[in-house]
Parts: C-alpha cells; sequence; structure tokens
C-alpha cells in the first residue's frame, strides 16, 4: 500500500502527514490524530455525524480519500472551532437551549451552523434548516437545535460584525 | 455481513493535470476508475461493493474546474462542484434549471464535493442534474490523449449507468446553450427535501411567444434506465398555443410515453401519474 505526504492548515496548525493513499479523512482524524469530535455514524454520507470544514465548507470526511486534500488545504474539525469565538458562542447556546441529548450528532451540527454564521450572519430559519439539512439527529426533533443557531447568530450580531 | 471495506488499501494515483490524468487511461495497464468527489463511489464501497484495482483521482484538477460564459454558451468545467453551481451567480440566469438540480442534491455536504462530471459519470437514471443538462441540448466534452471531442448531451446516456465515453476518456466539461427568452423550471420529487434519492424528477426549457409555444424541452429522470426528453410531448406543444386544455392533453400524453419501473423508492403507478403532473407543472408557470 503506497503511503503519501499532505501538508495542511489543521485546526490553525500546518500539519504534515504521512498515510495510506486510500486512507479515509475519518479514519485519520480519529485513529491517526485522536480527533475523535468527528464520529462515525452511517459511513456514507447520509448523516453528516462525521462533517468537517474543508476550505469552510462542510464535508462528510467518510467519503474522502484524505489524500484528495491536497497541501494548503485548510482543515477545521470540533476540536477546532471550540478555540473560535463564533465557535464557543454556538457551544454555550447549545446547551443553553438544550439542544443537545445523546449528543453524537452534535459536532457535525456545531460545525455545519460555524460554516452557515460564517457566510450568512443572520440566517432565516429556512436558510437554518437549509445547512442542517444534510445533519441528522434521532434524539432532539431539531427545534431547539435551530432555536440554538438563532441565538448564537443574534449573539455574534451583536458583539461584532463578523463571527471569528 | 461481510467485514467493513478497508479504505487504505485503495489503490490511488493523484494526477495533477489532465495530460496526466489522460496519460493514465490512456494505457490498459495504468488505466483506473476515475474518482472526482467520491460521493457516488464511495458510498458503494462502503456498502461493500468490491473496489476497482486502481484508482485515478480527479478531485481538484484545474483544467476541469472552469466556468466561462460566452454570448450563447455556458461552459461548466466537470470538476465544478454542486455547491459552486448553487452559489455561482453568473451562470444562474442562463441555465436555472441546472442551478436548481445542483441546489437539490444531497445536502451542504454532498454539494461540497460531488460534481456536475461525476453525477453523469455515474449515469444513475436519479442523477439530479442530468434532467437539467438535456433540457439545454448542449454538448459534453471528452478528453483523451488522442483528442477532445464533443457528444450531443442527448446521445450521452447510453443505457443503465452507461455513457457514451470510451474506456479512456474523462468527461472534460459541458457546453450548454443559454436559455434565451425561454422558461426554465426543475422539480425533484423524493422522501423529503435532503439527503433523499428521487422518486422522479422534471426538467423543462419551453419557449412561448404571443401565448404559443415556440419550442419545449422536457426531461425526467428516474422513469426509464436513463434520464430522458419527452420528445413525444415536445413535438405535440410546438408550434400550439398554450391552453387548459393542451396542459391536459400534453399532462395525459406524458404519462402514456413513460413505462417507468417500481423499485424501492417509488412504484411505477406513482411515477407515471407523477411524470405528468410534472409536465403540468411546467406549463403552468411559464409566466
Amino acid at each position: 500500500m503506497k503511503s503519501i505526504e499532505r501538508t495542511w492548515k489543521l485546526n490553525g496548525t500546518a500539519t504534515t502527514l504521512r498515510f495510506p493513499a486510500g486512507r479515509r479523512l475519518l479514519d485519520l482524524l480519529r485513529e491517526d490524530l485522536a480527533l475523535t469530535g468527528a464520529k462515525e455514524g452511517c459511513g456514507e454520507g447520509e448523516c453528516g455525524a462525521c462533517t468537517v470544514l474543508i476550505d469552510n465548507d462542510p464535508a462528510v470526511s467518510c467519503l474522502i480519500p484524505a489524500g484528495q486534500l491536497p497541501d494548503g488545504t485548510t482543515l477545521l474539525t470540533i476540536e477546532g472551532v471550540e478555540k473560535k469565538r463564533a465557535g464557543r458562542v454556538l457551544q454555550k447556546a447549545f446547551m443553553e437551549t438544550g439542544a443537545v441529548q445523546c449528543g453524537f450528532c452534535i459536532p457535525g451540527m456545531v460545525l455545519a451552523a460555524y460554516a452557515l454564521l460564517q457566510r450568512n450572519p443572520k440566517p432565516s430559519t429556512a436558510a437554518i434548516r437549509t445547512a442542517l439539512a444534510g445533519n441528522l439527529c434521532r434524539c432532539t426533533g431539531y427545534v431547539k437545535i435551530i432555536a440554538a443557531v438563532k441565538l448564537a447568530a443574534a449573539r455574534l450580531r451583536k458583539t461584532s460584525s463578523t463571527p471569528g | 455481513m461481510s467485514p467493513p471495506m478497508n479504505f487504505d488499501l485503495l489503490n490511488i494515483r493523484f494526477p495533477k493535470t489532465l495530460d496526466e490524468a489522460v496519460a493514465f487511461q490512456a494505457d490498459e495497464r495504468t488505466r483506473g476508475r476515475l474518482l472526482a468527489g467520491g460521493t457516488d463511489l464511495m458510498v458503494q464501497w462502503a456498502a461493500g461493493a468490491p473496489p476497482p484495482q486502481r484508482l485515478i483521482s480527479i478531485w481538484g484538477l484545474p483544467e476541469l474546474s472552469a466556468i466561462r460564459v460566452s454570448k450563447e454558451m455556458v461552459e461548466i468545467g466537470a470538476g465544478v462542484t454542486h455547491a459552486f453551481l448553487r452559489d455561482c451567480t453568473d451562470i444562474r440566469a442562463h441555465v436555472p434549471a441546472l442551478v436548481a438540480a445542483a441546489a437539490s442534491v444531497g445536502a451542504t455536504q454532498i454539494q461540497a464535493r460531488g460534481t456536475l462530471g461525476g453525477n453523469a459519470a455515474n449515469a444513475s437514471p436519479a442523477g439530479d442534474t442530468a434532467p437539467a443538462l438535456l433540457v439545454t441540448d448542449g454538448m459534453v466534452m471528452l478528453a483523451s490523449a488522442q483528442r477532445f471531442r464533443t457528444v450531443p448531451l442527448t446521445a450521452f446516456w447510453t443505457g443503465y449507468r452507461q455513457t457514451a465515453a470510451q474506456p479512456d476518456e474523462i468527461i472534460a466539461a459541458f457546453l450548454l446553450p443559454k436559455k434565451g427568452r425561454s422558461v426554465e423550471r426543475f422539480r425533484k420529487i423524493g422522501t423529503r427535501k435532503a439527503q433523499a434519492i428521487s422518486k422522479i424528477m422534471a426538467a423543462s426549457r419551453i419557449r412561448l411567444h404571443g401565448g404559443t409555444i415556440e419550442s419545449a424541452a422536457i426531461a425526467l429522470g428516474s422513469v426509464a434506465a436513463t434520464p430522458i426528453r419527452l420528445g413525444k410531448v415536445e413535438a405535440f406543444l410546438a408550434g400550439k398555443k398554450l391552453s387548459r386544455r393542451l396542459v391536459e392533453e400534453a399532462e395525459a400524453l406524458a404519462q402514456a410515453s413513460v413505462a417507468p419501473i417500481a423499485d424501492i423508492r417509488s412504484s411505477a403507478e406513482y411515477r407515471r401519474w407523477t411524470a405528468g403532473r410534472l409536465v403540468r407543472d411546467a406549463l403552468e408557470n411559464l409566466q
């Protein structure tokens, strides 16, 4: 099995890794780097539990051979988002609104919501629902998750013009 | 249950240019299954289908990533993602059905990786972008080590999961005439809006002038082994005055001219009925 090397900006830090060419990004994060915030739910791109941000776009890490990410790619996982102000505001809003039950889907939810708020600081309910449509939750019924994103958006708008 | 797929064992090459990629494909000893965003193929392997011996990753090739808008045409690189199409304001006015179709694929995570070329190459009758491509009467450009050639999109999907592309060819781009004064529409019917494979979908490009239908292109997905144009309905509509009666006749003709199958996602009866309703929907929304 051929191994390859890539250098990415992972959660803000330049990181060089060597791995088998076909290794899934999800396995690389969880097994090699112990970044276990991304979860394997379905393993086939349906549930969004393994969502990470690749160059600011949410993507499912279970469907990506890590070698497809070229040198210089910016990768953000839930472990990196919680170091960002908008990430912490989202985290707090999820807790306060009771948006978390078992928690398995939440890292993906927070990342999808974070990406949305970066693009659209004042999203409508419809925009939030669309942005989170690729993240399945079997506990909450989504109502409180959507409320959490709205609350975080409002708090971020009050304190700064651009979430960061 | 079969043991889980070990993705570490995938044999993937990462050419950096289209030239390198077509060179791999030119030789049977280096040729591999092409892998773009992986949103169809990775799922099949995760579900237990054996992966091919060799993969050639064409994700991110610069030659496949461009969008060009000229006077009459929109040229879209095969590697352009659904997310890019969804957000690209330059092309929305010219191929709105395609933009709507791209925005309806999976959800944001899948849109970020899935590509227009990949959706076409996968050649599923349920591919969301295919009907929208078909109604443009455009061409697909195929690249090999020898040459570029174009194939009309209406001749591209030749059978269930089969295309006119030869084993040494890579889809390079789509050349799509702008809609001009025509009205386009795209509708997708699925179990839920996101992350659901379509039961049936329709795209249309219809030109109305002074109450008369000058031309109509209507395509359906998930009603046959390939995405199809409704040639009979189009011919019936051309040159006729738009009226309630005409819409009813077109709806009935559409229902009579498709022969869908029943499968896990829908019944044949539902698809046949809905095919007609989608034609009606296109004709009732021309203003």
